[in-house]
């Protein structure tokens, strides 16, 4: 018992030697104040930046005008030959492009009015108007405000294929969309 | 006495027989113009052989004179060949029995000298029967306007002979030769061809005022087909209809209103108004497109086109607006009337299997000629001043470009190149 007690307090000095033997030689070089920063900046956390969960219209909202027209939301129609009422292929085209004017309540667009290369520069002018005309009033019996929509004509003079022949033509008499506000 | 009768009878052989080969073509051009053409001759200009300025003037001018005068139909020229059968011109002492031995009516003499810097051109036109000065003009000029020197001679002789001259008039129109649509004007022949409008926007369907001061035309520059008068000479620009598409501007022949075409009352109307485009009436009323007027030369009517019956068509209209009647017939699409100077006659474009070409309606005797026939699209036609010419925009070539054909479908002439041209305007 007694040579347990002696072994004992051997350690117990033997540990406050080591011990002060530390202090002693921590004493000597100060400590670099970086170094007592640098654990800090370590424990800073970077905040988990908890993405707010954005509605359609507000990734809409901070889309360039540029970015949604590149896009194309609306799609374009054709028409026939000389003709300027709206076909039965282009309705439920103008249908799927009214209700996302109705998702878009605050879009202004403007309609373009083309025409092919068979009319003469003062006609087309005037049959591309038309063109662009009876898209609008038909955007404008589906419900879409008329104050939301402009027209232009084109005339012929922005074909969207340079070709001559019918397959062109066809591609070429249209109505397109372009989105300028919103 | 009977040696000089025997070698007026020998002249008179050698003369004859001489010109009969010559002669043949030019009685052909006779017939197919109708009024037969004034001979006149055009002797090679005298210059100060010393100074290269002057033989380089010299030169020029009467090119140039040479080729206004053969365009014109006016007058024809004496084949440079029948000059060697007459003395040599002397223009201190002319033989005036020469000129008229071969069919020469007017004698055009030209002189140029130089004196310090300037070019001196004098000339002196003469009327060959009676022997007589009928005009003599001297003018200063440098190399820049030696043309037009030349155009200024070419309508003394115009007016001189009672027509309307228009050598030194301007054809406007438009070309994308610098990227986009822009306005442009140049000579009648093509030459000096100057660019009006500067900007990104296409400007486009160019109508000049008759003094040719003004140019009425359309341009997208503000986001919207918008009717703009522009003094090209004063760099002055007016906005004049801007609301919905405006189009189809052209002035009255008196020069005191505008007609021309405009959405702005949902539909293509025909609208006119005062020169400077104020107070604009509507003249149409219905829910067909009404477009591209053109004035009488009276002032009292405009042509118009109209597809109310379906397919667009050519109508006359009273200035007002009333008695309108469609003048157009076998044809299912007829656009860009343009009413000649003399009044008797309209041009238009007819589209057949679609080729466009140009006919001419003659009002009096209600017959349609056919002027082009190339298998291409000819378009937007515009008479010359006097009626004999139309200008008018054609891909014939591939490209298109701005040609010149006579009334009578002879003379035909590219006057463009760069980049594509179209919509010339020469006169309302």
């Amino acid at each position: 018992m007694k040579k347990f007690l002696v072994l004992f307090l051997t350690v117990i000095l033997v540990l406050s030697f080591a011990a002060s033997c530390k202090k002693k030689a921590k004493e000597v070089p100060p400590p670099p104040p970086q170094a007592q920063e640098q654990p800090k900046v370590e424990k800073v956390e970077e905040p988990a930046i908890k993405e707010p969960v954005l509605t359609e219209e507000e990734i809409f909202m901070k889309k360039t005008l540029e970015e949604i027209n590149q896009e194309k939301p609306l799609a374009m129609i054709h028409f026939d030959y000389d003709k300027y009422n709206i076909r039965p292929d282009a309705v439920p085209v103008l249908e799927a492009n009214a209700s996302w004017l109705k998702k878009f309540p605050t879009v202004k667009i403007l309609v373009e009015g083309h025409c092919d290369e068979r009319g003469t520069e003062e006609y087309n002018l005037a049959l591309g108007e038309k063109r662009a005309k009876s898209t609008m009033d038909y955007l404008v019996s589906l419900g879409i405000s008329a104050d939301r929509i402009r027209i232009i004509s084109y005339g012929k003079s922005q074909p969207l294929d340079p070709g001559h022949d019918e397959t062109a033509w066809a591609k070429n008499r249209r109505a397109q969309f372009l989105i300028i506000g919103k | 006495m009977k040696k000089s009768a025997t070698w007026i009878l020998c002249l008179f052989i050698l003369t004859a027989g001489g010109l009969s080969l010559f002669s043949q073509q030019e009685i052909v051009l006779t017939i197919r113009e109708g009024v037969p053409a004034i001979s006149l001759a055009l002797p090679p200009f005298i210059s100060d052989a010393s100074s290269a300025e002057a033989r380089e003037a010299a030169e020029t001018i009467h090119r140039v004179l040479a080729d206004d005068l053969r365009y014109s139909r006016v007058f024809s020229l004496v084949p440079r060949e029948h000059l060697n059968y007459i003395r040599p011109l002397n223009p201190k002492e002319i033989f005036f029995k020469d000129w008229e031995s071969i069919q020469t009516r007017i004698l055009v003499v030209g002189e140029v000298s130089q004196s310090q810097n300037r070019v001196i051109f004098e000339v002196k036109i003469y009327d060959v029967k009676s022997e007589k000065m009928i005009l003599g003009k001297r003018y200063q000029a440098d190399p820049g306007v030696f043309r037009l020197v030349a155009h200024r001679v070419a309508d003394e002789l115009m007016k001189l002979y009672g027509e309307k001259p228009y050598f030194t008039t301007k054809i406007v129109f438009v070309s994308n030769r610098d990227g986009n649509d822009e306005l442009y004007m140049m000579d009648y022949d093509g030459a000096n061809q100057t660019r009006l409008t500067f900007n990104k926007w296409r400007d486009y369907m160019p109508a000049w005022s008759p003094d040719q001061r003004a140019i009425v035309f359309t341009s997208y520059r503000a986001g919207n087909p918008d009717l703009y008068i522009l003094h090209p000479y004063e760099g002055k620009l007016t906005p004049v209809s801007t609301k919905g598409t405006n189009f189809s501007g052209a002035f009255s022949p008196d020069g005191k209103k505008l007609a021309f075409c405009s959405t702005r009352d949902g539909n293509s109307e025909i609208y006119v108004a005062e020169a400077d485009g104020s107070n604009a009436r509507r003249i149409t009323f219905n829910s067909a497109i009404d477009t591209a007027p053109t004035w009488s030369p009276t002032g009292r009517e405009i042509a118009f086109t109209s597809d109310r019956t379906g397919t667009p068509q050519i109508y006359i209209m009273d200035a007002e607006g009333g008695n309108v009647r469609k003048v157009s017939f076998g044809g299912n699409y007829l656009d860009a009337p343009a009413w000649s100077p003399d009044g008797e006659r309209i041009a238009f474009v007819s589209r057949v299997d679609n080729f466009f070409d140009i006919y001419i309606l003659n009002l009096k005797t209600n017959k349609i000629t056919k002027l082009t026939e190339t298998r291409a699209r000819n378009e937007s036609p515009s008479w010359s001043p006097d009626g004999r010419h139309i200008i008018f925009s054609s891909n014939m070539s591939g490209s298109i470009q701005v040609y010149s054909v006579d009334y009578d479908a002879s003379n035909l002439r590219c006057l463009t190149s760069q980049g594509e041209n179209k919509l010339a305007n020469w006169t309302n």
